[in-house]
């Protein structure tokens, strides 16, 4: 029976993108996805959303599908890949504005950016991997966050299709724009539940002159966070972030905790800067600059949390991040982004099922009574069905969140089942 | 005739004190407009809460009876976001104006949503931190109405809009419901629906209460006046500025009708043979401000600017943004009553949509001057005319209508930061789809399915959309 409605959906799918656009997943996208089809139009993807509609098939737009492998429970049958639908629409560096498709890698697209040393300054870990389509879906961020903002702040335009097959667009191509709702903002971090981005509109900045990064080694957390609020408070980072020992060799050969804190601007600012770094944290750790500096930084940035056995983000008020991240226990490793309050934190060694629940029953406890909130990243195979993903919202606010899934998704086929409440 | 009939007052009266219900039509006529003082209607009644309880006790009340309602705040706004069209009841958040928390620590700030502006950045300025969005009307505009329009301002350049300040809300829907959005901390799980009721202008419920960012004051800041022959000439400098990689903190152009009657109002000092004049403001460390300084200046003489000059201190600099966030105020000076649009296009258009502006002016016979946010493209032409001339009243909304056509055509938008409101209503299928539209509609509904709040607002009603060529809803003169 499942064979035959797979090998129908196939023949279907074909009739409508062609037998060579049909694929089987790889192996990531296994957990994702039954199948993946490679729309080469909106078109096509308008057409595979109104067959899927009509036949309550499940589908989920797919970027790396790192992050859905992580959050589905069962694959939906099928996986939209946006791979074929990856091309820079407009750039016009003086408006400091790119659009484009939504299969695009934010590395693809800043490369195409470097000429005019601009960049979308949203750096999630492989940015070489991560496409717009994900980066908005999963609200991936990283180390910039702190100087820059996260991808909600700096995407101004967004096409999508939504329920009946339908392209609908928000925003537009101007850094200003008040016209209509902000369809934008519910788009990202929408885990692809809400419909299928197709294209997108970013501001992006320029790309500072000279990058230098301080990394300063710390033998207890309690000391590099307290260091990083002087830090803070004192000069305008470009990124401000902490490294649990594990996870610093990569850097420096001591096993403790380091303290990276990013500068830019033109020579004489980051000459200032340095120095008062080196006055607020004495001569302790070393500053890097010029190619060193990026390539920490691209450490900083790559750190992989999608194959550890258990990895969740935080979030909380910045002040109570080193606090929260001891309360998690002492058996964890954490990237912490210090400025924003955000961090990611990992069990290095593969908890028992049990042990795994308690765990994540913890951190979100201790996520909760900060005012914050916790959302898994990854998890093994063997607990994975365990643990939920995402906190609870409050009941009201869960309530609006159910009234929007039902009028955007009637048919209840994009993504279902994996987002927040079971939506 | 009234749906605010005696029951109702009376049901008020038990959830308010006798001086929260204003129902006489003398003392409700101040509450007949906002800024946009085309179309003028007082509402039934007007109510001041001073608690989110009370609030939600009025929405309550109001929802048994299907009554709707017209958010207030301070009535700035430019759009006629809270002209009261086809809701009896208007509630204004004025005395709801406590600041709740001040979380240094955090760089936080909880307000209730009828706190003005400017009150957020004075109560923090004094350990060095400040609230970003900055509209020329901040000493008057509150936060809730900022939310709904999310505003703007000069400094939006570098630091974005209310959106990007807004952490969590609390929101009374239509029915009374209170619900918080959103959370102190930067990230949620779940949709972003703080960012959906930021710039929603009222028509997802009544925000009580926000969370915003505080940013931490830079360390110094330059701020230059650039003085050019034309206004062609003045947004050539802005893209050239631009593209050398410096971006500042504002960039602001006048030109020469605005200039003069800036001058004639505040005597601030602005060379009264210029075109056009850029107010660029960079900020940062003190370490990198004078190359910075040094280069915007070289790239503005190259652009072909007439003079550049550098404020000398605080008070100097201090006279350069009155001059600029007053604007506005002193064109009143020039006619009995102005329209002001808020256009938008891509920066590198610029020079292409003054031209626009200059050849309407001409073509209308109505003078129009412009003042904007020449960084972000965002215009603001300002269209002087007579409300007592009928003629000019038609050709004011004409001639607004032709500039933001050529917005669209440019790729921008109608409006940058003052909203849709009922205004620019009748433009929104030029950039919106019927499939927009409708999908906009079913967010909208999410929040309030009988359209009680705001009503007639932002979304235009389908088949409505046809006679955008016509005169839309004429200005009652
Ligand atoms: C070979 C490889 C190596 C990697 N190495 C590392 C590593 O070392 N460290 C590390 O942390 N990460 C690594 N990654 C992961 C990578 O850096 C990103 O984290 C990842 O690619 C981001 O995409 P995702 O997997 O979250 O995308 P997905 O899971 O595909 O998408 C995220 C969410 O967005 C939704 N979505 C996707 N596209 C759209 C769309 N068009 N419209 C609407 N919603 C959409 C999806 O439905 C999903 O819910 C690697 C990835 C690959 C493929
Ligand atoms: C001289 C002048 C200069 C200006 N300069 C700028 C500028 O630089 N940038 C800019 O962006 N704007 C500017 N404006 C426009 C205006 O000040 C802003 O739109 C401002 O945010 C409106 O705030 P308000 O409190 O006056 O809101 P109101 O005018 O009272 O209301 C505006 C809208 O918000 C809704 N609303 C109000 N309070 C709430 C609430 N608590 N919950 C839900 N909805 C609510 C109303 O229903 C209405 O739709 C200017 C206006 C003037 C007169």
């Amino acid at each position: 029976m499942a064979a035959t409605t797979s090998s129908n959906l196939a023949n279907r799918l074909n009739s409508i993108v062609g037998a060579d656009r049909v694929r089987a997943p790889t192996d990531t996208e296994a957990r994702a996805a039954d199948a993946i089809v490679e729309p080469a139009s909106i078109e096509e993807i308008c057409e595979i959303v109104r067959m899927c509609e009509a036949d309550r098939i499940a589908l989920a737009p797919i970027g790396a599908a790192r992050s859905l492998a992580g959050i589905r429970r069962s694959p939906v049958a099928l996986g939209i890949s946006m791979a074929r639908l990856a091309r820079i629409v407009a750039y016009e560096p003086d408006d400091m504005t790119i659009v484009a498709e939504s299969g695009i890698t934010v590395g693809k697209l800043n490369a195409a950016m470097a000429g005019a040393r601009q960049r979308l300054p949203v750096d999630p870990c492989g940015p070489g991997m991560t496409t717009l389509g994900s980066l908005i879906g999963a609200a991936h961020s990283g180390p910039l966050r702190l100087s820059e903002g996260a991808s909600r702040d700096l995407l101004i335009g967004v096409r999508f299709v939504g329920h009946g097959g339908n392209l609908v667009h928000g925003g537009g191509r101007v850094v200003k724009n008040v016209a209509g709702y902000d369809l934008m903002k519910l788009m990202g971090g929408a885990f692809g539940t809400l419909g299928i981005v197709t294209e997108a509109t970013f501001k992006v900045r320029p790309i500072p002159s000279d990058y230098s990064i301080a990394v300063v080694p710390y033998a207890r957390a309690a000391d590099a966070f307290a260091a990083a609020c002087i830090l803070n408070d004192a000069l305008p980072l470009s990124n401000l972030d902490i490294l649990s020992p594990a996870l610093a060799p990569r850097f420096n050969s001591t096993s403790q905790f380091l303290l990276l804190a990013g500068v830019s601007g033109s020579p004489l600012e980051i000459g200032c800067q340095a120095g008062r770094i080196r006055d607020l944290v004495g001569a302790r750790g070393e500053i890097l600059s010029a190619d060193g500096a990026l390539r920490s930084y691209e450490l900083l940035r790559d750190v992989d949390f999608h194959s550890a056995p258990l990895a969740a983000q935080i979030a909380v008020p910045p002040a109570s991040l080193a606090q929260v991240l001891e309360a998690c226990g002492n058996d964890i490793e954490f990237r912490a982004h210090a400025g924003s309050g955000v961090a990611q934190i990992i069990l290095a060694d593969e908890p028992l099922a049990e042990v795994a629940a308690k765990t994540v029953a913890r951190w979100r406890e201790v996520a909760r009574s900060a005012r914050g909130s916790l959302r898994l990243i990854a998890a093994a195979p063997a607990f994975r069905d365990s643990l939920e993903f995402f906190d609870t919202p409050n009941d009201g606010a869960l309530a609006l969140m159910r009234r929007l899934k039902a009028a955007f998704d009637p048919a209840g086929i994009f993504n279902p089942g994996c987002f927040v409440g079971g939506i | 005739m009234s749906a605010i009939d005696r029951k109702l007052l009376d049901e008020f009266r038990e959830i308010l004190d006798a001086d929260g219900i204003v129902s006489r039509a003398t003392e409700l006529k101040v509450y007949e407009c906002d800024g946009w003082t085309v179309e003028k209607r007082a509402p039934d009644v007007l109510l001041l809460p001073r608690s989110t309880a009370q609030l939600s006790a009025i929405l309550a009340a109001l929802h048994r009876r299907g009554v709707a309602f017209v958010p207030r705040g301070a009535g700035t706004g430019l759009s006629g976001g809270c002209l009261s069209l086809n809701a009896p009841a208007m509630i204004c958040t004025s005395r709801m104006n406590r600041i709740l928390e001040i979380d240094f620590d955090n760089r936080r700030v909880e307000a209730e949503s009828g706190v003005v502006n400017l009150h957020v950045t004075n109560a923090v300025k004094s350990k060095g931190y400040f609230y970003a969005p900055d509209p020329s009307s901040q000493v008057a505009c509150t936060i809730g109405g900022n939310i709904a329009e999310n505003s703007g301002g000069p400094h939006t350049l570098k630091y974005g809009v209310t959106t990007n300040h807004v952490l969590a809300l609390e929101v009374v829907l239509p029915d009374g419901e209170v619900v918080e959005l959103g959370g102190p901390a930067e990230e949620r799980c779940g949709y972003d629906l703080v960012g959906v009721v930021v710039g929603a202008e009222g028509t997802a419920g009544i925000v009580t209460r926000a969370t915003l960012k505080l940013m931490r004051e830079p360390e110094n800041h330059r701020t230059l006046l650039a003085a050019f022959p034309d206004a062609d000439t003045a947004t050539r400098a802005v893209s050239m500025i631009i593209a050398s990689g410096i971006v500042p903190a504002a960039l602001e152009m006048m030109d020469q009708l605005i200039i003069r009657a800036v001058e004639d109002a505040f005597n601030v000092g602005l060379p009264l043979d210029a075109g056009a004049v850029l107010i660029i403001e960079l900020e940062g460390l003190e370490a990198g401000l004078t190359a910075y300084a040094d280069e915007v200046a070289k790239t503005a003489n190259l652009a072909g600017a007439s003079s550049v000059r550098l404020a000398r201190d605080e008070a100097e600099r201090a006279l350069l943004w009155k001059a600029r966030k007053r604007a506005f105020g002193a064109v009143g000076r020039l006619a009995p009553n102005y329209a002001t649009q808020d256009g938008v296009v891509p920066r590198t258009c610029l020079p292409r949509i003054l031209r626009v502006i200059a050849d309407v002016s001409r073509r209308y016979d109505l003078r129009i001057g412009n003042v904007f946010h020449a960084g972000d493209g965002n215009l603001h032409p300002i269209i002087l005319y007579d409300e007592r001339e009928p003629d000019q009243v038609r050709r004011a909304i004409d001639a607004g209508r032709e500039i933001l056509k050529a917005c669209i055509e440019m790729g921008g938008s109608l409006t940058g930061e003052h909203g849709i409101g009922v205004e620019k209503i009748g433009e929104m299928p030029l950039m919106f789809s019927p499939d927009d539209l409708r999908v906009m509609t079913e967010l909208r509904h999410v929040f309030d399915p009988m359209e009680r709040s705001n009503p007639g607002k932002v979304i235009p009603q389908p088949g409505a959309c046809v006679e955008v060529a016509a005169p839309r809803r004429q200005a009652p003169i």
